[in-house]
């Protein structure tokens, strides 16, 4: 009897080892069902796998004037982007430490993304459910959560409270947060305390980035370290903040071009993209020649694509007409 | 002189529980009059004795509810306490005025109009609740530009007082005088002679903006200039690892301050900086090729990570010496709202104004 009791608690407990465990390989099916929030920029989109990850922490730095907040304001702008556009048609929380949120700017941004959803989805417009969200910039910026705060206190209060908050609002896939070492650079006269506070800081939005199933993205600012007798550019609070991030993407110069570099990823190799910042947002920099004949090869895809689909769209007709189900076609 | 001086407030003075207990400086209005003008000590001396002299306060003198004469030769300026004391006449009965009613998506950027047409666009105007740089050598014009920017305050759809913090000594009157024809008494003045006195002027000015009923007659403060953070960091300061780190989280402190309350109040913030030549061009700052050399603003790329805007004043000098006239093009460096542009301006003796680019 001992024995059967004996091998019945240790199967009880293999079930519930198997109960919270989880397969290797359905993780991997998450992984490669978890969307990707675009950038703007096909080559920065490239070189982050598919756009900002999703469940990640990605921290992107760069000295001032380079695109940060721009980056930022752009991503939580394309998280709402709605799904039958490719997007993930989440909200977004913004949090500002640093007041350079213009809602000029974020109306402009959201109108270029608007204008080129409607470009690459033409018909778009004739399908419009009472469901489905409405394409107007206004929509967009309802549909982000900002916060400004003026001081480290209000930067540790918002992000307990965070917590509470996307309990809340479920269907937020995004916190930005700009520049989230601007209030900790000031004088902190024990820094063994402001390390633990950072370290805590980042614990937390990793745990909330896993729990709710969002993106954080962290922008931080540049500083010069004396290391090796010279002066070098490195991510601010560098030392006890580096551990904390998933991804980690530099911006920088590149005479006059912005450039990206994925400087830490668990899983994509070290590259580096241009990009531009246009009118409407973080786009794909345009210059040399060899970008100038992918731009017409792609121009010419989807010219031959939208030509083959209205032949095929005839095609399809013609049988309809003819009384024929075509092949291969249900009728939805 | 110091013997007449004395530290008894007039009555007709904001008072002893006026807020603001520096005493505020108004602008001469009477042009055509000739007012001479005096020395700053005398001046407050006067002051000090008009009710034992018997001659009415100035609003009886004359129609203008801001009498008072404008002194202080700015070369004349004397150093030290006396700087801090610029006399207050009687704050004018403009009315208050409102702010004029902007789309619901701009409520949060009550701009600051630039001064006249014609300009491009893109700086015409400065953003509420954020702070903006203005960086440039000597004689490109940032002091004339904020005293502008002072002057236009009350005028504008912003209708704001405007709060002048200087810290290089000593306050410029005399232009002051002269761009303003009219009656502007919307200008406090205060001087800064060392980071920590900027932040606890700071401090004060926060307590000033929250309560700002004290006086029905004057205009909510909007706008905060700050003349030359760099001078503030002048002295006290070595090279030294330490010193430079302390010198940092200063910048921090003091823009978090500033930021504060630009976001508080919806002020408008526009801080100047000098520039510093640049040997190695890779230091991640702004550079810029003024006056025949590449410049860059002080005080690095950490102060550069504390504004939001920074505009960049620049002179070129066409022709050969003194026959050349310099050419003077305002520069975006770097801005969250405005793509990187630049735009000529010239400096009259009425103001700062820009130029329509010749051909386009």
């Amino acid at each position: 009897m001992g024995e059967q009791s004996g091998k019945f608690l240790l199967c009880s407990h293999y079930i519930l080892i198997f109960a919270w465990a989880q397969n290797a390989w359905d993780m991997l099916s998450d992984e490669q069902s978890q969307k990707h929030i675009t950038t703007g920029s096909g080559d920065l989109n490239d070189i982050l796998g598919g756009g900002i990850h999703c469940k990640e922490v990605t921290e992107i730095g760069g000295v001032p004037g380079v695109g940060k907040t721009q980056l930022g304001i752009q991503l939580a702008i394309n998280v709402q982007i709605p799904v039958e556009y490719g997007g993930l048609g989440g909200k977004a929380v913004y949090i500002d430490t640093e007041g350079s949120f213009m809602v000029e700017r974020v109306y402009q941004i959201a109108e270029g993304c608007i204008r080129d959803i409607l470009e690459h989805f033409p018909h778009s417009h004739e399908k419009s459910s009472s469901g489905q969200k409405q394409l107007q910039p206004e929509h967009f910026l309802a549909d982000i959560y900002y916060f400004r705060i003026c001081s480290y206190t209000e930067q540790i209060a918002v992000i307990n409270y965070l917590e509470k908050f996307l309990g809340e609002h479920k269907d937020v896939r995004i916190v930005v947060i700009d520049s989230v070492t601007f209030h900790f650079r000031q004088d902190f006269e024990d820094l063994a305390l402001r390390t633990r506070v950072l370290s805590g800081l980042s614990l937390k939005l990793m745990k909330i980035a896993k729990t709710y199933n969002l993106a954080v993205v962290l922008l931080n600012q540049v500083t010069t370290k004396f290391t090796e007798g010279s002066f070098q550019l490195t991510l601010a609070l560098g030392d006890s903040w580096s551990h904390s991030c998933t991804n980690r993407l530099i911006l920088y110069w590149n005479g006059n071009e912005r450039y990206a570099h994925l400087d830490k990823s668990p899983s994509l190799p070290v590259a580096s993209a241009p990009y531009a910042v246009t009118g409407k947002g973080i786009r794909d920099a345009l210059h040399t020649n060899l970008r100038e004949v992918d731009a017409t090869e792609q121009a010419t895809t989807v010219f031959l694509y939208l030509n083959v689909w209205h032949i095929l769209h005839s095609q399809i007709e013609k049988q309809l007409q003819g009384g024929q189900l075509p092949i291969g076609m249900d009728n939805s | 002189m110091t013997g007449r001086m004395t530290n008894r407030v007039p009555d007709w003075i904001g008072g002893r529980d006026d807020p603001w207990p520096w005493h505020i400086y108004p602008v001469n209005r009477r042009v055509g009059q000739g007012a001479p003008i005096k020395h700053a000590l005398e001046l407050i001396a006067n002051a000090s004795k008009l009710p034992a002299d018997g001659s009415k306060p100035d609003s009886e003198r004359n129609p203008n509810p801001l009498g008072g004469e404008l002194t202080g030769d700015a070369s004349a300026g004397a150093e030290g306490p006396l700087c801090r004391f610029l006399v207050l006449l009687q704050p004018a009965r403009a009315p208050p005025g409102e702010p004029s009613p902007s789309p619901p998506l701009l409520s949060r950027h009550q701009a600051l109009p630039r001064l006249s047409p014609p300009r491009p666009t893109p700086l015409r105007r400065l953003p509420a609740a954020s702070v903006t740089e203005i960086a440039g050598e000597s004689a490109t014009g940032k002091t004339q530009l904020c005293l502008q920017l002072a002057l236009l305050a009350p005028q504008s759809p912003l209708s704001a007082s405007s709060l002048f913090l200087h810290s290089d000594l000593p306050f410029p009157l005399h232009r002051l005088r002269r761009l303003a024809p009219k009656i502007l008494d919307h200008v406090l003045v205060a001087a800064a002679h060392s980071p920590t006195d900027l932040l606890s002027l700071l401090a004060r000015a926060q307590r000033l903006l929250a309560n700002p009923g004290r006086s029905p007659h004057r205009l909510p403060i909007r706008l905060i200039l700050l003349d030359s953070i760099a001078s503030l960091f002048r002295a006290d300061f070595d090279a030294s690892p330490a010193d430079l780190r302390r010198r940092s989280a200063l910048f921090f402190q003091i823009s978090a301050k500033l930021k504060e309350l630009a976001y508080r109040h919806q002020c408008v913030v526009v801080v100047t900086n000098q520039v510093v030549d640049v040997v190695e061009r890779d230091a991640g700052n702004t550079v810029a090729w003024s006056s025949g050399r590449s410049v860059s603003p002080a005080l690095g790329i950490t102060w550069a990570n504390c504004v939001n805007t920074r505009l960049f004043l620049t002179r070129e000098v066409d022709g050969d010496g003194a026959s050349g006239s310099a050419r003077r093009r305002m520069k975006v460096a770097f801005a969250p709202h405005l793509p990187e542009r630049s735009c000529e301006f010239v400096i009259r003796r009425d103001g700062i104004f820009g130029v329509e680019p010749a051909e386009r």
